[in-house]
């Protein structure tokens, strides 16, 4: 279970750096947030797991995606 | 993004990785066993001296609540340089105007619908799903803030989990029904008032002889008020000042 959410992590990391729609990649980060509180769980630290899921998840996001509605979307110099 | 051309992309992941094993490899190859000393007394100790069943947050309140503080201060500060910051691309858009749609999308996002300027990012569903969960969400950051010395949870996690719901609210205000709680006067209030109990609740300790952070009800039969008192304070403090620093990012400044 642990090697299954690691690998979906990773995966979704390199999803996010690859991105070229920054919404998606927050997004996609929003999803590394969730999973790895999961794991925390799983591996018994209830306590960061709430924390993960609720900065990571949640205020993280709105920030970024505050930043991004002031910014641009598209990732210009991408390659 | 010169003449030279930048570095391939395999390249720059194969040094990144390299970098982390080189960070790494101590910890694989080290030999010494962890230290044990802290950790065999908490486990003994710990319950009974802070009265707390958590044992993480009898910790980070019983025994290192000057971290704590530490805390406290970096996120009051997080919150005085974002202030600083938002003030600051208020006063540019009042001196540029209208005419430049660069910058001029600073207010909205939390206001009500005819006075934002665009609905990008905000839908129906976005308003009528924030409002109904709004309280909710905010019940529930109360629950583990108050909660936080028999389950886990405890004072941050629970004030995070009351900014999001502050921040909620704020999205899901259809009509014009604003509560007090999406203004930014009353979330600054809060913060700071409950940041000055915090220092006093922290000092108290020092007129029953425990020292600066020290439990003035250790000799009681009750020890674990102290912690539920620290927690509620941090829950606020925390809830507070980001739900203030998100509601400002957001453009609710009235």
């Amino acid at each position: 279970m642990t090697t299954i959410l690691l690998i979906l992590i990773v995966l979704l990391a390199v999803y996010t750096l690859s991105s070229k729609d920054l919404l998606h990649g927050v997004i996609a980060l929003s999803a590394i947030s969730l999973l790895s509180a999961i794991l925390f769980y799983i591996l018994q630290a209830p306590d960061v797991a709430i924390t993960e899921a609720a900065v990571g998840a949640g205020v993280s996001t709105v920030i970024f995606v505050w930043a991004i509605r002031h910014s641009q979307r598209k990732d210009d110099n991408h390659g | 993004m010169g003449k030279r051309k930048a570095w391939s992309p395999t390249l720059q992941a194969c040094l990144a990785i390299g970098a982390m094993g080189v960070v790494l490899l101590p910890v694989f190859l080290s030999q010494t066993p962890w230290p044990t000393v802290a950790r065999d007394y908490l486990m003994q100790y710990g319950q009974d001296e802070s009265g707390a069943r958590n044992l993480v947050s009898a910790i980070y309140l019983g025994y290192r609540a000057f971290d704590t503080l530490g805390e406290t201060i970096v996120l009051l500060v997080a919150v005085i340089g974002t202030m600083g910051l938002l003030s600051r691309v208020e006063s540019l858009v009042n001196t540029v105007g209208d005419d430049d749609n660069t910058i001029q999308t600073v207010s909205a996002f939390s206001l009500r619908g005819d006075k934002r300027s665009s609905h990008v990012l905000r839908t129906h569903l976005l308003e009528v799903v924030t409002g109904k969960i709004g309280p909710i969400v905010l019940l529930f950051g109360f629950y583990v803030m108050l909660y936080g010395h028999l389950s886990p949870g405890g004072g941050f996690q629970g004030g995070v989990i009351i900014a999001s719901g502050i921040v909620f609210l704020a999205l899901g205000n259809q009509q014009d029904n604003t509560s007090a709680l999406s203004k930014s006067s009353i979330l600054g209030g809060i913060e700071s008032v409950s940041f000055l109990l915090f220092i006093i609740v922290a000092m108290s300790g020092i007129f029953f002889g425990k020292g600066f952070f020290g439990n003035p009800l250790a000799d009681s039969a009750y020890p674990v008020g102290f912690i539920v008192l620290l927690n509620s304070i941090i829950g606020l403090k925390v809830g507070a000042s980001i739900g203030f620093m998100c509601i400002a990012m957001m453009g609710g400044h009235d």
